[in-house]
């Protein structure tokens, strides 16, 4: 028995990346394929997301003239593979105020909108540092900022203070305090509804870039796996193997249960096809009587 | 004088939460300071793009904090905003953004753009002065609203303001996700 449907959906992507973004140190390792992408999370009467992309209008002529970003689409023609539209999404969790995760909430404007409490206040405290410590303010939009302001005033906003449980039927919110984001998040579907899961999955939002960060060699400490943290964090290192361990733990340390979203091997973990546009959608589960999309 | 037929006054009416319903210049795009300055070849032109830096950048914080100060008021714990250090740091920020637009010298091509600035920088203060009366209860709903209204309108000065080559920009890009070999 499964309740919910789970697609990770690509808007966009960066050919070349370098790879000590993805993975903490390492250096002089080459390049890695970068896709962006969103989740949607279908079920219970439910149609929600973990984050929303950016708006294309405000950033991409930047994006793509200077970091080479690649292929965006409208959340209306991504979320058209899986057979719905941007106005069916009723709850959208942003697992941290950047740019690319938070910056088109103009896009869905039926959906109430979850967000750690703790990204937002670090973010004012981080705003009013000296110019010499403008890099904690690093890919934050005000404008994200403002468009906050503007949900609150919709009562669509709502700001979380650490975990909170069943905020729909199933699902839970976790923080990672001071680690990729002063107030990032994860998002726990328990799947099948009960309180000790047994078919868990954990959308690791930034947490996680890629799976290697779940597993990468362990030969330096003289072990075969271990956890390796993404390259970029306001926070620290340390706590992002923290939430990585809480994450596994979630998911009896079955590391595919654990989804990146920045993650281009997730077609070899999941089924999934290309669409016409040139993009990559992910099965990851179907609830009971959902149709594969991918087939 | 006659009056405006029916037509003319509701296209000219905006909502109360539309950012456009207060008063003062326009939101409009202007010609970037950076290629204004490489059409006419104008050093002053130049200089002023590059003495606008501090300046946007000042704005595009005020416009941040006050954001994330709204949102902690309005659906947190958190309701003395006002005695927050980090008010004070966002009200002398706006003083000194003030301070330096004050000092600013706007050729004529850039007047415009100069104005855009002012208006950010103007409507932040409208907010600023609201803060220390921010109360719960109903009228700070209508509060509320209004500072939405106007921080919105902030932000579309400022982005009207923004000219990516001369670094008046609203994201750094330098360690994002995005930011790869190019």
């Amino acid at each position: 028995m499964a309740d919910y449907s789970i697609w990770v959906l690509e808007y966009c992507y960066v050919s070349k990346y370098h790879k000590s973004g993805v993975l903490y140190g390492a250096h002089n390792q080459g390049y890695v394929k970068l896709p962006y992408c969103y989740v949607v999370i279908k079920g219970r009467d439910h149609v929600a997301m973990v984050d929303v992309g950016y708006n294309d209008k405000a950033y991409g002529k930047v994006l793509g003239d200077r970091f080479g970003v690649e292929n965006w689409r409208d959340p209306k023609v991504v979320l058209a593979e899986v057979g719905l539209t941007p106005d069916d999404v009723d709850t959208c969790f942003i697992s941290h105020a950047h740019f690319d995760h938070f910056g088109n909430v103009e896009d869905f404007p039926k959906a109430k909108f979850y967000i750690q409490e703790r990204e937002i206040s670090k973010w004012v405290w981080a705003m009013s540092l000296p110019d010499r410590m403008r890099w904690m303010m690093v890919a934050v939009d005000p404008g994200d900022i403002v468009r906050g302001v503007g949900l609150a005033a919709e009562k669509r906003l709502v700001t979380v203070d650490g975990a909170m449980e069943d905020v729909l039927p199933g699902i839970d919110l976790h923080s990672a305090p001071d680690s990729h984001t002063w107030g990032s998040m994860w998002v726990t579907v328990r799947n099948d509804g009960q309180k000790q899961s047994q078919d868990t999955w954990v959308m690791a939002g930034d947490l996680v870039y890629q799976f290697d960060n779940l597993k990468s060699s362990g030969a330096v400490v003289d072990v075969d796996t271990m956890y390796t943290p993404v390259g970029l964090a306001v926070g620290s290192q340390t706590n992002l193997i923290l939430a990585t361990e809480e994450m596994m733990s979630q998911v009896g340390y079955e590391a595919r249960r654990v989804i990146p979203i920045h993650e281009e091997g997730l077609r070899d973990a999941f089924p999934s096809r290309i669409t016409k546009d040139g993009l990559r959608i992910t099965e990851i589960c179907l609830a009971d009587g959902e149709k594969s999309k991918v087939a | 004088m006659t009056e405006p037929d029916l037509f003319t006054r509701l296209a000219a009416t905006h909502k109360p939460d539309c950012l456009l319903s207060l008063d003062g210049p326009l939101p409009q795009a202007v010609p970037n300071p950076d290629e204004l300055s490489r059409t006419l070849g104008s050093d002053t032109v130049a200089r002023y793009a590059q003495d606008c830096r501090p300046i946007y950048e000042d704005l595009r914080r005020v416009i941040g904090q006050l954001s994330g100060l709204l949102i902690l008021a309005r659906l947190t714990a958190k309701s003395d905003i006002a005695d927050l250090p980090e008010a004070a740091q966002c009200r002398a920020r706006w003083v000194e953004a003030g301070q330096r637009l004050g000092c600013l010298n706007a050729p004529a091509a850039v007047q415009g753009h100069k104005a855009q600035l002012d208006s950010a920088h103007s409507f932040c203060g409208q907010i600023l002065a609201q803060v220390p009366q921010l109360r719960r209860g109903p009228e700070a709903e209508t509060q509320f609203d209004r500072m939405t209204v106007q921080i919105k309108r902030a932000y579309a000065h400022l982005e009207a303001a923004s000219a990516p080559k001369a670094g008046l920009q609203m994201v750094d890009f330098t360690h994002a996700c995005c930011a790869c070999t190019h």
